[in-house]
């Protein structure tokens, strides 16, 4: 294995991994939010989040850009400020596999949290219980399955990444060129055997992926 | 006594405006109405789970909400005993989580303690340890039972407790749930559709309907005073009838119906005066009208009031009853369709008086048993 191949490898573990924590950590009290309560644009949050499921990836990259790059509304002056742009970065793969997964974990675990009994949200509030504490200890619980379906599936998209990465984080090899873009590359160069063994390895992380949310999913009903 | 109680609340959704106040003292109010006038919504108010738009509740003293005063409780501070219709019990946590739940900030030795005397009162021993799934329907009852009483609620609620369960089932429990509201002595509010369970279960019935009180009093006067006819109709009543006013006083009042002169006693307590030719309702309980026995001679004009003749037109066997449609011998359509009056007979007297075979009858019924309804 060349050490290109070896790091891409390395890299989308890293950087799936890292996306599907930000996804857990944003788009779980998000999917809540969306699923128990009724506020002032709530309509608009839900169209954002749902919007690059369904752009093409490079459509949402360049509005990454236009946010994030150098000239962007918010890397512009921390660009000015600092003189460190996340473009082009290993951490701009990071943010692009976190947008474009983002939807899959929202729209599951919303769907999850919507499934719970509001009767038993109820009753734990007539039991003393905070919203809060309500939502940690009867709602999380009961939709964790669907949650869980969910972050696996954000896993896999955030592996599988391609457009928006490469708009915002560009082919770098060995700094921001994951396991997709390293494949991409491969065969543009004629390197067949290295692209077979990267399609081989992304292919069957993507079938246990399946198999992990059909049960996961399957436990949930 | 005092009311222990006190409710006055208006909410609007739109479709549909809730607009009602009553009082209650101890023991049991049943919330009794069809589907859709407000009775859970009722609840939901009391225990803080929806804010009304203005009104005021007050239980034992503590204001929960009072709109001109900007008070309102959060359901958390409300100390109220919720039973879901559902029971809503936490699917992810056993029989003895599920009754703690509402004591965690106790004392592990009160917490403790207390459970143990729910599954002790409850008889849910030997459960503790089962997941809700894992439980029959009476038991998931007595397990949300529990839950509400184990925080020594300042108010129970429940919400038709009865209705997820099978018919004999129903009765048993019913009766079961009579003895534990009475022996925790907490003041309590029933919602349920079906009048026998609100007449079993409530010390005071109030009638809801589109989302008003039609009409508040213990069980006993409801039962037997209706407020109107729409009262009588909620209540599934028989024979509501109707007819002419001839003279009302005080303690009686003289009406035609069907071409008869019928005599029936006033009310007792609220004596209702219509004038000569007004319209009236009333009605007969169909197990209180009486067959004359054609062997004992002819009837007796002076013993037997309100003595009129009929033709059973259909008949219907309840098991232990018999009920008969019957027409009376009087021209015009009949008050009821095609027939005036049920009348309901124990299957022994079915036999007896050969009703199969002989279907011409002449009955009476005591000024006693025509209850009128004011309009």
């Amino acid at each position: 294995m060349s050490p290109d191949t070896t790091s891409a490898l390395l890299l989308s573990i890293r950087v799936a991994a890292l996306a599907t924590l930000l996804n857990a950590a944003v788009g779980i009290p998000l999917a809540y939010v969306l699923a128990r309560r009724r506020f002032r644009g709530r309509g608009l949050i839900d169209l954002l989040t749902t919007l690059p499921l369904v752009l093409p990836p490079t459509v949402t990259g360049y509005f990454l850009i236009v946010l994030l790059g150098r000239r962007g509304w918010l890397g512009g002056p921390v660009y000015q400020l600092t003189g460190w742009s996340v473009a082009f970065t290993w951490y701009a793969a990071v943010v692009a596999a976190t947008v474009m997964a983002l939807p899959l974990l929202v729209r599951t675990a919303k769907a999850a949290f919507e499934s719970v009994d509001r009767d038993l949200e109820r009753a734990a509030y007539t039991l003393g219980r905070s919203e809060l504490r309500t939502a940690l200890e009867v709602t999380l619980p009961l939709a964790r399955n669907g949650i869980l379906a969910g972050l696996v599936l954000a896993f896999a998209r955030a592996l599988g990444e391609f457009g928006a990465t490469l708009m915002l984080a560009g082919n770098i090899p060995g700094k921001t060129a994951t396991v997709p873009l390293a494949i991409y590359t491969a065969v543009q160069t004629g390197e067949e055997p290295t692209a077979l063994l990267l399609v081989g390895v992304l292919t069957a992380l993507s079938c246990l992926v399946i198999v992990a949310a059909n049960r996961l999913g399957a436990r949930a009903t | 006594m005092s009311d222990r109680l006190e409710v006055a609340i208006t909410f609007q959704v739109p479709g549909f405006d809730l607009d009602v106040a009553w009082s209650a003292g101890g023991g049991v109010a049943v919330l009794f109405g069809p589907s859709g006038a407000g009775k859970t919504l009722t609840l939901s108010c009391l225990a803080g789970l929806i804010t009304p738009a203005t009104g005021r509740i007050v239980v034992d003293g503590r204001v929960f909400f009072d709109s001109a005063a900007g008070i309102n409780l959060p359901a958390q501070a409300r100390r109220v005993g919720y039973v879901f219709q559902g029971y809503a019990l936490f699917p992810h946590l056993t029989v003895a989580d599920n009754l703690g739940f509402g004591l965690r900030d106790r004392p592990r030795a009160e917490r403790v303690s207390r459970v143990a005397r729910v599954v002790e009162q409850l008889g849910l021993g030997g459960l503790e340890q089962r997941y809700p799934r894992e439980l029959s329907g009476g038991q998931r009852q007595r397990v949300a039972l529990g839950r509400a009483l184990a925080i020594e609620p300042a108010l129970l609620l429940l919400d038709e407790p009865l209705s997820a369960l099978d018919a004999p089932l129903r009765r048993a429990l019913r009766d079961e749930l009579r003895q534990v509201l009475s022996a925790v002595g907490t003041a309590a509010v029933v919602v349920t559709h079906d009048f026998t369970e609100a007449y079993r279960l409530g010390d005071r019935i109030v009638v809801y309907d589109g989302g008003r009180v039609v009409q508040s009093a213990p069980r006993a006067e409801l039962l037997w005073q209706p407020a109107s006819e729409s009262v009588a109709r909620i209540m599934g009543i028989p024979n509501i009838l109707h007819g002419t006013v001839i003279k009302a006083t005080p303690d009686r009042i003289q009406l035609r119906w069907r071409g008869q002169i019928l005599e029936a006693v006033n009310s007792p307590t609220h004596s209702y005066l219509p004038p000569p030719e007004a319209p009236i309702a009333f009605f007969i309980r169909p197990e209180y009208v009486r067959l004359i026995r054609k062997d004992r001679g002819p009837a007796d004009v002076t013993h037997h009031m309100n003595l009129m003749t009929g033709v059973v037109v259909a008949d219907e066997d309840f098991g232990t009853t018999w009920t008969l449609r019957i027409r009376l011998d009087a021209p015009g359509p009949p008050d009821q369709g095609d027939y005036d009056l049920q009348v309901e007979v124990p299957h022994l007297v079915y036999e007896i008086l050969e009703i199969e075979r002989d279907r011409r009858w002449e009955f009476s019924i005591h000024r006693g048993s025509i209850h009128v309804l004011p309009a």
